[in-house]
């Protein structure tokens, strides 16, 4: 059983954290902001090769690179864990009077929101600075992005889960930022992709969100050009549940750093 | 108020607790005695829900704590044997923290952090961050996290480990306070010295038993002895080996109630140019000799209190 009054306890202290510590988040912003300066004006050829003759780079790069850096929140989800572990508070917080559930949710939802208000900036930076246009319902972004958060947030969870040491996770977030930012259409459009990595896209997040994202941004759709994507985003957010919830073990030993 | 019955756990083949009996009343200190790996923390993190026990009951004013968790885990105040605080939050976002979920709020949540802060000398110490503080700093904030809520059965495991003198003296002067308060106190350490300055009770756990248990004057009267030891450079002579002697690599020590003597009567059968003997040491009746006595083996102390 969940407190709400314990939940908001955790809530308030994983954002007294994250306050104390914002240059994670900072990147978050920053990072994607630079590169959509550097990329933008490369991404217009592929875009009017893909048949989008008035697009000017911003609806390929803003989104990309939002999506890209999302993927720090895998990071951001695994330190929360791993950083109790290095700082020994990891059996006076289980030995409390919070749940696992209750520990496991205090931690997840900041990072779902601190996700969520990412892309909120990136796309107001991409309207306003880098004449991103926007021709379907801006609205239908919601469930998307919430979803991809989401998504993002529970691969957190189960990376968490299934690695022993701080060090591994971190190599698998970085791993899953390159990989599937590249493959799912992030880094460059899908249509420039050699034929094998188009094939193998649909298994990335970064495709389904990116494919939410071009419906509503180049091909001016609303709620139901993101139905798709964001019911697999999902379906994959259902997938990293489970093997969260198989493999998470609270009382085993993890290596917060070394 | 905490009743310990028949408690078994094994890691894989070894066995950490193998049928540990225990009761701590209301208003008592538990010295939980004996060397590194003897059980003790295993036993605590049982008794406060951090694992589950293969068999036996722990009962916590009389719930079951194994089964009810949440339930015990209002009574107790936990403080485990790693220091552990948040370095980037100061002291008073830490305490805010864990009494916020021990149920505290308002007026009363910042009446009990002043309060434990003032108990262990936290109060000037307040706004400063966990990152800025000294060891000892640390450890009383570690400690003063376990006591927000008035539990009424405290468990500290080893809690000066590491602590400077100053820190020791306030921890020990505020266990027997808790206990003076109704309090049921166990207080696992592996420093003899610590629990007879307490003058708590005293359960001696070694391989996963409790193989002595009492106050520690009788527990003095009852096993300990006063002895000669005497230490050699290389292996202890077949001269010092009597009757009742126990050997520990180049130690040995004998039991008697008249050590004078009995060296007056050994000294003159060893050849001192040959046998490397290196020291002579008259041993007083104390918690080390009760261990000595019953397990045959010395305190393994393998680690020294700061200074």
């Amino acid at each position: 059983m969940i407190s709400p009054r314990r939940l908001v306890v955790i809530l308030a202290h994983e954002l007294r954290l994250a306050r104390r510590d914002p240059l994670p988040i900072m990147v978050l912003i920053v990072f994607p902001v630079i590169n959509m300066a550097f990329l933008k004006p490369a991404f217009r050829p592929a875009l009017v090769q893909g048949g989008h003759q008035h697009a000017n780079g911003a609806e390929q790069v803003v989104p990309g690179q939002a999506a890209m850096t999302a993927f720090f929140l895998v990071s951001l989800v695994t330190f929360a864990f791993f950083a109790e572990h290095g700082w020994e508070t990891w059996d006076r917080l289980r030995a409390s009077q919070a749940t696992s559930a209750e520990i496991v949710i205090g931690k997840a939802l900041p990072r779902l929101a601190i996700g969520v208000a990412q892309f909120v900036v990136i796309l107001s930076v991409g309207v306003f600075l880098f004449d991103l246009h926007i021709r379907g319902a801006v609205l239908a972004f919601a469930p998307l992005v919430t979803a991809f958060c989401l998504c993002l947030i529970l691969l957190g969870v189960a990376v968490t889960a299934v690695c022993r040491t701080a060090q591994q996770a971190n190599s698998f977030s970085i791993l899953g930022m390159v990989l599937f930012g590249a493959i799912g259409g992030a880094l460059v459009p899908l249509n420039v992709l050699p034929g094998w990595a188009r094939t193998i896209a649909p298994v990335t997040p970064t495709y389904w969100v990116m494919r939410g994202f071009r419906s509503v941004i180049l091909d001016g759709q609303g709620i139901g050009g993101v139905a798709t994507p964001t019911a697999v985003l999902l379906a994959m957010t259902a997938v990293f549940t489970v093997v969260a919830l198989l493999r998470l073990r609270l009382d085993e030993t993890k290596v917060g750093w070394a | 108020m905490l009743e310990v019955e028949g408690l078994h756990k094994a890691y894989g083949a070894t066995v950490a607790l193998d049928g540990v009996d225990l009761v701590v009343p209301p208003g008592t200190v538990l010295g939980l005695l004996g060397p590194n790996g003897a059980g003790k923390t295993t036993l605590v993190s049982i008794a406060v829900g951090l694992r589950r026990p293969d068999a036996g009951t722990v009962k916590i004013d009389g719930i079951d704590a194994v089964r009810h968790r949440r339930r015990t885990g209002r009574l107790i105040g936990f403080a485990p044997q790693e220091t552990g605080i948040y370095p980037p939050l100061t002291v008073r976002d830490n305490l805010r923290f864990f009494a916020g979920l021990a149920g505290l709020r308002g007026r009363d949540l910042r009446d009990r952090i002043d309060d434990v802060a003032g108990a262990l000398g936290l109060s000037a110490l307040l706004d400063r961050r966990g990152s800025e503080l000294s060891g000892g700093e640390r450890r009383r904030v570690h400690t003063a996290i376990a006591l927000l809520h008035r539990p009424k059965l405290v468990l500290l495991d080893e809690p000066t480990t590491g602590a400077d003198v100053r820190t020791r003296g306030e921890i020990l002067q505020l266990v027997r306070g808790l206990a003076d308060d109704g309090s049921a106190v166990v207080y696992s350490t592996h420093y003899l010295h610590e629990v007879e300055e307490l003058d708590a009770h005293v359960a001696f756990i070694d391989h996963g038993r409790i193989v002595a248990r009492g106050a520690v004057d009788d527990l003095i009267q009852e096993y300990g002895s006063s002895g000669l030891e005497l230490t050699f450079d290389r292996h202890v002579p077949s001269a010092a080996r009597v009757d009742g002697a126990i050997v520990d690599g180049t130690r040995v020590r004998i039991p008697t109630s008249d050590p004078a003597g009995t060296a007056a009567q050994l000294l003159p059968r060893f050849d001192l140019d040959t046998a490397g003997l290196r020291g002579i040491e008259v041993v007083r009746p104390s918690l080390e000799s009760v261990y000595l006595s019953v397990t045959g083996r010395r305190y393994a102390q393998t680690v020294e209190p700061a200074a």
